[in-house]
């Protein structure tokens, strides 16, 4: 758009047309004060504290040529001869904005005194005091005493809770409607709304359950007043008094910034950090309110060790040489190969870094795994390593020209910031395709929603594939190994492949064109598509290889794998090494006798099932590495305690590959060591002690070690690449209480294309031509509120998913099933009762099955897709 | 000679016969000034609330940091305070403290005060901490009078704490 220059207060500003004198202003530091408007949000001009003098020149309607005054300049007149509201009023060549005259001014006093007309003013007991812009604009801009009379002010019963999380405080709203736009425009969960009208206008929630979102935490930080406070923070302490550290949420693969902000060593509560490439200003509840686990009372706060039947308090020093005695015992009688290791997909890169020096730098096992070990397990992928997304790619960018297409993914569940950054990827002008054997939440913002058999969409990306190569479309990709490609490809056709993914030859037809014509293609593949074998993958990095969706920034291939830092566990080379099983094999090892010593570090893989479980049992040696009791370490010969987020330092790779830095936020409440710390201290058992001692000498040892990281050291995580546009003068206050990042935005790590120069290899494809599954097929669905570990103590609590099976209506109908009665499946692994839900888009022969805590998903799921059988349970 | 000594004590004689200024300390205590600064009281309402609601405006005026606030919220059904909130935990440390009397100042609702108590000895320094249970003035005394410093600026407190003037 062409630029437009104007003056305001003196200054001459020269913005894109189409701006709002508002977004002008904090360009040359002129700070108008605003309530309702956010630069996130649309502006609705609803508070009018934003009312500025704007003139603009006259025309003489007669030649229609500006007006000039006797010296030759244009002679101005107010616009519409009274103030104008600055966030709905867009630029225009040679306006001339006032906001400090005495007309604005009063005008601004009047207003405040209106806002603070039916305001409590009880500022000593709210939460948002103290971080409350009505209290900063009110100091600054407003009158020192009220006209009103103090009885006369509006009540209403003081706070209502609006959904488990969220408090409602009537009195103090102003009726901005902030939460209600992000709930509708950011969030795409429309469950705020307005009620009633005059003195008793108030926000509602319309959902049931209250307040059903999973970013409602948001709406606290842009409440400009105290309106909308969170449970997880009432009365907990005052925002002054708070220490914020920057960390980085291990939750999910987004990787979101958050402070911690500490009282003492006390955690008071979660907020968002701004980072323009990760999570701009946001967080979802999940990181907000699912952090009270590190202050749980059952959290392990000494080493044990199996002494008979029990588990006994130890020494630090006696459990580390008792694990390393027992790992080298079980080592030297059957050899290295006996032993295995896994650690959870959140430990930081410097766990993985010694836990693979132990294991296999001094231990020798080719067993290392950073998955579970159970049926979602996802099968390693290299897409988004060869293809990108490259360096450089921010979402908030992407807009008209970009296609994200989602396969197999459930961002929602897995990964539920994607969910925002993919809403503004559409708001902006982009396109959402969705290919998915179930409904997700994002099915309503995409343009399309191709809905395959379960497990089937690997086929029906190989007929978009395979549409492409025989259609002779335009191809310019620079891929190498397109003719392998081919020729894999040759035995079949679009049709057959589209047919094979239950999917109509003429979507697939009109989604080739469409992904075709897309200059810039993002492809996210979910854990329910990574869990099918590489089928999915290889499919989706061929995709990428034929549309040369590769090596510029804002394409390429985005993997959901499970776990804070799974990335970062890929590329540490926290996978089976050379003829090493994966996690999910392990158990059958065990039982074989092959695999006699175990350590488990951050993982709980006895909750699985009872192979699993088993298993362990029958192991002649366990080391858990864990913050709690849980079910792996109460079978454990050693148990470690770990320590938690706010007591460790480290970087953590998210999906983006983005390394980024937490920090520690408290000394461990009993001397609990970072999992690395304990692998040192069995490393030094073993008599292979690295002697690294502090985290940072680890990060400096993987950027020497492991060519991809060597950019990313302490020093350059710190850089920080700029922030949105607040305003000059302690603005963050008018844009939220997210804080501003001061600790860096990380560093992206170079796809294999950038760092060789050598374009990517497309895989060769093994058609999926088979006919369509026939019976009832299971799909092991992820859900963010499964109920684990970081459920102790929080708020969310009441939202977490039971266990329970969806039927489409169907089927439903079929076995006579309503909503809440048991249905019973079988599986060639067992057979499983829980509760019926009824999902009105689910295709018959299609039930989803919830992973969540309290179901063995092993004993019934082979695979993330089982057959079963469906029959009505009993009561 | 003599006569200089005699001179010199003639002053010393003189005081013999007059009153002392001194006071039999601790038998005898001298009385303070109004606006005395001594030990902190936690005041209450008329109607034996307490009028601390637990805001840390205190301890954020503190120019020691001596005072640590640790709010809750209220059980409706048993309110501590008016409101919904109040400090759980309220603690000065008298070691730390300067009696500059800004934490009554910050006080929106009265609560706090400087009163005229000035014997504050311990015998060690985790004594010195003086929690609310100490600081809390019973019951059925010491209700809320405007606090000196206001009554003498002829300034009312602020809409909180008018609840019962």
């Amino acid at each position: 758009m062409p630029d437009v220059t104007l003056i305001i207060d003196g200054r001459t500003v020269t913005v894109p047309a189409g701006t709002n004198i508002v977004d002008a202003a904090r360009t040359t530091e002129v700070a108008i004060p605003v309530f309702c408007y956010h630069p996130k949000l649309k502006p609705v001009g609803m508070c009018r504290m934003c009312l500025v003098e704007v003139w603009t020149p006259l025309i003489d309607q007669a030649t229609r040529q500006p007006v000039l005054n006797p010296d030759g300049t244009p002679k101005l007149g107010l616009m519409m001869g009274k103030l104008q509201p600055g966030c709905v009023t867009p630029v225009a060549a040679g306006m001339v904005v006032k906001t400090v005259t005495d007309k604005v001014q009063f005008a601004q006093r009047g207003q405040l005194e209106f806002l603070l007309s039916s305001h409590p003013l009880d500022c000593p007991v709210c939460d948002k005091g103290g971080e409350c812009p009505l209290q900063n604009l009110t100091m600054q801009f407003g009158p020192s005493t009220s006209r009103y009379d103090y009885q006369d002010k509006v009540h209403f019963e003081k706070p209502i809770p609006l959904g488990d999380t969220i408090y409602l405080d009537r009195e103090r709203c102003i009726l901005c409607s902030r939460c209600v736009r992000f709930q509708d425009d950011i969030a795409g969960d429309p469950v705020l709304g307005f009620d009633s009208r005059g003195r008793s206008w108030e926000i509602i929630s319309k959902s049931d359950p209250p307040f059903d979102s999973k970013f409602s935490g948001n709406t606290t930080d842009i409440c400009p007043v105290g309106a909308l406070t969170s449970s997880d923070f009432r009365f907990k302490a005052r925002v002054w008094e708070v220490r914020p550290v920057p960390v980085v949420c291990t939750h999910c693969p987004v990787g979101c910034n958050i402070t911690l902000d500490m009282r003492h060593d006390r955690l008071m509560r979660v907020m968002p950090r701004e980072n323009d490439f990760v999570n701009e200003i946001w967080n979802c509840d999940k990181g907000r309110f699912g952090m009270r686990h590190v202050d749980d009372a059952t959290r392990l706060t000494t080493p044990l060790v199996r002494r008979g039947e029990q588990l006994v308090p130890a020494s630090w020093d006696e459990a580390l040489r008792v694990a390393a005695q027992g790992l080298m015992r079980v080592r030297s009688s059957a050899g290295a190969t006996a032993l295995a290791g896994m650690i959870g997909a959140d430990a930081s890169n410097e766990d993985f870094a010694l836990f693979r020096h132990v294991m296999h730098g001094v231990l020798g096992t080719p067993h290392l795994d950073h998955r579970p070990g159970g049926p979602a397990d996802v099968a390693l992928e290299t897409a988004s390593a060869r293809f990108g997304v490259s360096s450089g790619t921010n979402l908030l960018g992407l807009g008209t020209g970009t296609l994200v297409l989602l396969v197999g993914a459930d961002p929602e569940e897995e990964a539920p910031l994607y969910v925002l950054r993919l809403r503004g990827i559409v708001a902006r002008g982009g396109q959402l395709v969705t290919v998915n054997a179930h409904p997700t939440k994002l099915d309503g913002s995409a343009a399309r929603v191709v809905r395959v058999a379960p497990g089937r969409e690997a086929a029906l990306i190989q007929a978009v594939v395979c549409g492409i190569l025989d259609g002779g479309a335009p191809m310019s990709s620079r891929a190498r190994g397109i003719d392998r490609l081919r020729t894999s490809l040759k035995g079949a056709s679009a049709v057959q492949l589209a047919a094979a993914a239950g999917v109509e030859f003429e979507v697939v037809r009109a989604l080739t064109d469409q992904l075709i014509s897309a200059p810039n293609m993002i492809i996210m593949i979910g854990r329910t598509g990574l869990a099918q074998g590489s089928a999915v993958s290889d499919a989706v990095g061929a995709l990428a290889a034929v549309t040369g969706a590769f090596g510029r920034p804002g394409s390429g291939v985005i993997a959901l794998n499970p776990g804070g830092n799974a990335r970062g566990a890929q590329d540490l080379g926290i996978v089976p090494g050379e003829g090493g099983l994966a996690a999910a094999q392990y158990w059958d090892a065990i039982a074989r006798g092959e695999l006699k010593a175990m350590l488990v570090a951050g993982l709980d893989p006895a909750t699985l099932g009872a192979a699993s479980a088993s298993a362990l049992d029958a192991l002649d040696f366990l080391v858990v590495q864990d913050a709690f009791l849980s079910d792996t370490a109460r079978r454990a010969d050693v148990v470690l305690p770990c320590a938690m987020l706010p007591e460790r330092d480290g970087t953590f790779t998210n999906a983006e590959r983005r390394v980024q830095r937490s920090r520690q936020a408290r000394q461990a409440p009993d001397g609990q060591r970072a999992h690395w710390q304990i692998l040192q201290g069995i490393a030094a058992a073993l008599g292979s002690d690295p002697g690294y001692s502090v985290s940072s000498d680890v990060t400096d040892a993987i950027a020497a070690q492991v060519p991809a990281y060597a950019g990313a050291r302490y020093t350059s995580l710190g850089v920080t690449a700029g922030d949105w546009g607040r305003q000059a003068n302690e603005s963050v206050y008018y844009d939220g209480t997210s804080y501003t990042n001061t600790e860096g935005t990380g560093v992206q790590l170079p796809t294999g294309v950038e760092r060789d120069g050598l374009p990517p290899v497309a895989a060769p494809l093994t058609p999926l031509t088979g006919g369509v599954p026939t019976g009832t097929l299971a799909v092991l669905v992820p859900r963010a509120y499964d109920g684990r570990d970081w459920a102790r103590g929080s708020k969310l609590a009441p939202r977490m998913v039971p266990p329970h099976v969806i039927v489409g209506p169907a089927d439903a109908g079929t076995l006579g099933i309503g909503v809440g009665e048991p249905v019973t499946l079988t599986s060639a692994r067992g057979s499983v009762t829980l509760p019926a839900q009824i999902d009105r888009g689910l295709a018959a022969g299609t039930v989803l099955i919830v992973d969540v805590a309290g179901f063995a998903a092993a004993d019934l799921c082979g695979g993330v897709i089982t057959s079963v059988d469906v029959a009505r349970g009993e009561a | 000679m003599l006569g200089a000594i005699f001179n010199g004590l003639r002053t010393t004689l003189g005081y013999l016969f007059r009153k002392p200024v001194t006071v039999e300390y601790p038998e005898v205590k001298r009385p303070v000034r109004e606006r005395f600064r001594g030990r902190h009281q936690l005041k209450r309402f008329a109607n034996g609330m307490e009028r601390c609601i637990g805001c840390s405006l205190c301890a954020a005026a503190c120019p020691s940091d001596a005072i640590l606030v640790v709010p809750a919220a209220n059980d409706p059904a048993q309110p501590n305070s008016p409101g919904e909130r109040y400090a759980a935990t309220y603690e000065i440390n008298m070691l730390r403290c300067i009696f500059c009397g800004y934490c009554e100042d910050a006080c929106p609702t009265n609560a706090i005060v400087l009163e005229h108590q000035y014997e504050i000895s311990f015998y060690d320094r985790t004594s010195s901490i003086f929690t609310k249970e100490l600081l809390l003035v019973a019951a059925d005394r010491g209700h809320g009078e405007i606090p000196p410093v206001l009554a003498q600026l002829d300034r009312r407190p602020s809409p909180p704490a008018q609840i019962d003037l």
